[in-house]
């Protein structure tokens, strides 16, 4: 998974206090930016924000939150560069869903790194997008859900989630999909159980996950070896 | 354009009755077509239905472009974020928002303080005793949008909403609240001790309509009786844990108002109910609210109608003059919605030394948190033949959280005790489990008849399938270890009831294309797909020349919701009495030409003359246990079932696989534990309720045996609820099979199994 310990690259503004109120619980994202901010090299400066947000979307949340700290964040997502301004706190799940047009297909479930259904691919690796903070892509590569068929011809895993009925509510089918993926491209001929442990932190609570092996299974080529082993 | 999208592309006389398909029915008023029969025909296969076809919407669902409602964006919309209890039991003293109120970006706070009379109460439609429109004035225990005093924790004490969610999550925890705690409980039993914590006035025994604290259940036969002709009795008691529903989607509302109607984007089960129970606690009539439904990302039961997150967020939107996005977290959706409820029972059984079951006794009690959002009912006992039954089943209030509906509600912990038991009179009998159960089992009677019967064969196949002689130990926990083997064996019969629907179909000559509009929504199974096939198979259409307009009131007919395992049977079969009257209509005006239009629609309330319509079950599940550290594994899991004719092979046998893996979970896993000093849950979420994962979850084998006894459209049954009713019987049965033990208490973990081997 991805860290902190990524991070260094990434610059960054000086974190500010998330509270006033000592007592209050600290927040996941609260917990997320505490951690980031103790490993990376204290004052970086603020960079303006020189280059034009994504959309009116981002532009009215970057100017409501003022004293927020920012900073340019220059990463690809799904082959596609891009250079934006973005709030120190966002994850990078908040930054594609909420800040950015047309990936949202990467889903949250718990926001707290139980679920997988945030599941992106960050220079080809599996990462909780809801636990990732987006700062933390600076120089880096995201493939999401939509960029497995960027110019709308489905992968093959793609069809074979279609043809063996892998998805049921499809809330964790796109981070199931992106575990599949960085799966078959490190193993393109994967055993039943490689599939289970490579797709172990993907939960599906309609338990379709004899489908879900047995569609990846397909798309590798491999026969369905079936059984608990 | 011509009426091309006619199967088999012939426009002049594509719907007459002779291109139908084989079995396709012909009586407008759902008569039976078969007489109940104990032989299982093989059915004729039809053209349309019943192929394993893909969803109509897979390429959205594995593009990431199928739309949830926590994806949905709106100009300047604001992020609303709850606060709610941290304790139990509390009286609310005050709340101070102004540090809260000081925070750049926060436009309104909500609480009980400004919004002290939204009574909320859910379930006008699709059942729940409690709150129905009658109920909801009359009740004692109203449920308010934000209560005072707080019974669990979770319960929400305020909401904001602000310009972005930082902003509305740091005000939340900004509000500073004022507490008088108050005595709470936790355990049922302890709930109706003298001197217990109130958590009503009225005492924590849940109350009935009638504001009766009576309990649910009955007496048939003469138990008294049956009891004095037992040759033996064996009693037992047993208790099953509290399961989250646990959809991966956490509950997200999106309320915006246009003028003096509120269109509510919500996940829910049934929009029909979502609707009128939203306008009821608004004060609004039902046409000023729209509801729309996404893609839903599960529900299980826990997104059935309304829920108080609802009122919340069009509250907000109401004092902000602004469209206003819920998003409840994971941990509020995990107390603050609700789960399977626990309970606590003690049960007898009398019976003869040749295995007949003469009498039946249940104390039980159901914890159903401080609420009784549902009735807290236990099924099980009425799949058994046996005519003398003593059944007492108290819900009692506790200060956890809310129980309510998930996946067959009084089901899965009702088999279990029972069904356990019953495998323990086997033992003590020297029966197989198995013929015991073909012995003492519920058949149709000359009195209450069936509208037809097939446990026989699902039982016979499954025990095929799964090689049950030889998979089973006569003598219990008798293999040498450490790792012993074992078979057990459950079974079910459960409702496949039919009722009142609406289905509309349009016909539009100008595109050629046949438009069907039906209020369901889709909550995995593949409603939209089933209620285009049943479409295309009645018109003699192709699925690709049906498009499906659904999930929105103004929209769509009423539906029943997708709860009660209905939408199939009852709004399915509506769709079939609507392409017939487009049918008829065709035949008497031709086929409509460009700028015209046919419309037609039905709503059937089909009538089964007071036969019970059931659809049916057997489970065998061999584990292995490993009796030095307590782990089970399930090696082989068969499920054979009848539910009707299958409408669509493939998501149905996952509707199985996936029920019979949240019975496994159920079974092995599940539960809410609480602190019983503080009051504070413990395991709420994912991780701390050990929910199933990939490496978990065994291969579950899925065979149907197809019937159609001329109910539903083309004889099709219930199917989403099935699985999950005897699965962690299975389990459990399967290993006292392993070890000799007899595991009383789920989930059935690893320190229980090696508690009982100690």
């Amino acid at each position: 998974m991805d860290g902190p310990q990524d991070s260094s690259e990434a610059r960054r503004a000086p974190s500010a206090a998330t509270s006033d109120d000592p007592c209050a619980d600290l927040s996941r994202r609260g917990f997320i930016q505490g951690g980031a901010a103790a490993l990376v090299a204290a004052g970086a400066t603020p960079l303006p924000g020189a280059v034009g947000p994504a959309s009116d979307v981002m532009r009215e949340a970057t100017q409501v939150a003022q004293g927020v700290p920012t900073t340019l964040l220059r990463f690809t997502l799904n082959g596609v560069p891009q250079n934006l301004t973005v709030e120190d706190r966002w994850t990078l799940a908040e930054l594609l869903r909420d800040r950015l047009e047309g990936v949202s297909g990467t889903k949250v479930g718990c926001e707290r790194g139980e679920c997988g259904a945030c599941t992106v691919l960050v220079d080809g690796a599996p990462v909780y997008s809801c636990s990732t903070l987006a700062v933390w892509m600076e120089g880096r590569s995201v493939l999401t859900v939509e960029g497995l068929a960027p110019r709308g011809e489905l992968s093959p895993l793609q069809r074979a989630f279609i043809e063996h009925n892998a998805p049921q509510c499809g809330y964790c089918t796109s981070g199931q999909l992106m575990s599949a993926t960085a799966l078959l491209e490190r193993n393109p001929s994967p055993t039943a159980d490689d599939v289970r442990r490579a797709l172990v932190g993907n939960l599906c609570r309609c338990a379709n996950y004899n489908a879900i092996v047995e569609a990846v299974l397909a798309a590798a080529g491999t026969a369905a070896t079936g059984g608990a082993e | 354009m011509s009426a091309s999208w006619v199967g088999g592309g012939v426009p002049t006389s594509p719907l007459s009755t002779s291109s139908l398909g084989v079995g396709t029915p012909t009586s407008p008023s759902a008569a039976p077509r078969q007489t109940p029969s104990q032989s299982v025909p093989q059915l004729a296969p039809m053209r349309t239905v019943g192929h394993g076809v893909p969803r109509i919407d897979a390429v959205e669902r594995v593009t990431g472009q199928a739309g949830y409602t926590r994806d949905l964006r709106r100009e300047g919309m604001l992020f609303a974020r709850l606060l709610t209890s941290p304790h139990p039991h509390a009286r609310i003293v005050s709340i101070d928002t102004s540090r809260a109120v000081a925070l750049p970006g926060v436009r309104a706070i909500v609480s009980h303080f400004t919004h002290p009379d939204i009574v909320y109460s859910s379930g006008s439609i699709a059942g729940g005793a409690q709150y129905n429109d009658t109920a909801k004035d009359n009740t004692l225990h109203k449920r308010y949008m934000f209560g005072n005093p707080v019974r669990y924790v979770g319960e929400p004490v305020a909401a904001v909403a602000a310009v972005d969610r930082h902003a509305a999550e740091e005000a939340a925890r900004l509000i500073t609240v004022e507490y008088e705690e108050l005595p709470f409980v936790l355990d049922v039993e302890e709930a109706l001790a003298p001197g217990a914590p109130q958590i009503w006035p009225e005492g924590n025994i849940g109350l009935n309509g009638q504001n009766q604290p009576r309990p649910l259940g009955g007496r048939q036969g003469d138990p008294e009786a049956g009891f004095a002709a037992a040759h033996r009795i064996l009693e037992g008691r047993y208790t099953t844990s509290f399961a989250q529903d646990a959809q991966l989607e956490p509950r997200s509302v999106l309320a915006e108002w246009e003028g003096d109607k509120l269109i509510l984007h919500t996940p829910t089960q049934g929009i029909s109910n979502c609707r009128h129970d939203n306008a009821r606690d608004l004060g609004l009539e039902d046409h000023q609210v729209q509801v729309i439904c996404h893609y839903m990302g599960g529900g299980f039961g826990d997104k059935n109608g309304s829920y108080y997150h609802d009122l919340i967020a069009a509250t907000l939107a109401r004092e902000t003059s602004t469209p206003v996005k819920l998003e409840v977290t994971r941990k509020e959706d995990w107390l603050g919605t609700h789960g399977r409820w626990h309970t606590t029972q003690d049960l007898r059984v009398g019976f003869t030394n040749d295995g007949v079951v003469t009498a039946i006794q249940q104390r039980a009690y159901s914890g159903m948190g401080p609420f009784l959002r549902r009735s807290g009912g236990l099924s099980g006992i009425d799949a058994y033949a046996c005519p003398n039954v003593d059944r007492q089943i108290y819900p009692v209030h506790t200060n956890r959280t809310v129980s309510g509906n998930m996946r067959a509600p009084s089901e899965p912990q009702g088999f279990f005790p029972i069904q356990s038991l019953m495998d323990d009179v086997a033992y003590a009998v020297g029966m197989d489990p198995v013929d015991f159960a073909l012995r003492n089992m519920r058949r149709p009677t000359e009195q209450v008849r069936f509208t037809n019967y097939s446990l026989e064969e699902c039982i016979a196949r499954g025990a095929e399938l799964f090689d049950w002689r030889n998979r089973w130990r006569p003598t219990p926990g008798a293999d040498a270890g450490p790792i012993k083997r074992g078979a057990g064996f459950a079974f079910m019969m459960f409702r496949s009831g039919v009722g009142p629907s609406s289905a509309i179909l349009r016909l539009d000559g100008t595109t050629g294309r046949c438009t069907l509009f039906v209020g369901v929504t889709d909550i995995g199974p593949g409603a939209k797909t089933t209620m285009a096939l049943i479409a295309a198979e009645e018109l003699g259409a192709s699925l690709d020349q049906v498009d499906v307009v659904w999930g929105d009131t103004d929209r769509c007919p009423y539906s029943v919701g997708e709860s009660g395992s209905r939408t199939t049977i009852m709004t399915g079969y509506a769709v079939v009495e609507a392409a017939r009257d487009l049918k008829r209509q065709i035949a008497e005006r031709g086929t409509p030409g460009t700028s015209e239009v046919l419309i037609a629609s039905a709503t059937p309330n089909p009538s089964t003359q007071g036969r019970q319509r059931l659809c049916f079950g057997a489970h065998f599940c061999e584990v292995e246990v490993d009796v030095q550290l307590g782990h089970v594994r399930v090696t082989k899991f068969v499920a054979v079932h009848e539910s009707g004719r299958i409408l669509n092979p493939l998501p149905a046998r996952d509707q199985i696989r996936g029920a019979v893996l949240q019975g496994i979970s159920m079974a092995l896993k599940e539960d809410l534990l609480y602190d019983a000093r503080n009051g504070q849950p413990l395991t709420a979420g994912y991780y701390g309720a050990r929910h199933l994962t990939h490496l978990d979850a065994p291969q579950i084998e899925v065979e149907f045996i197809e019937t159609d006894d001329g109910f539903g459209p083309f004889g099709a049954k219930t199917v989403g609820e099935a699985g999950i009713i005897h699965s962690p019987t299975a389990v459990g049965n399967a290993i006292y099979n392993a070890i000799g033990r007899r595991m009383k208490d789920l989930p059935i973990t690893r320190a229980r199994i090696l508690e009982a081997l100690a």
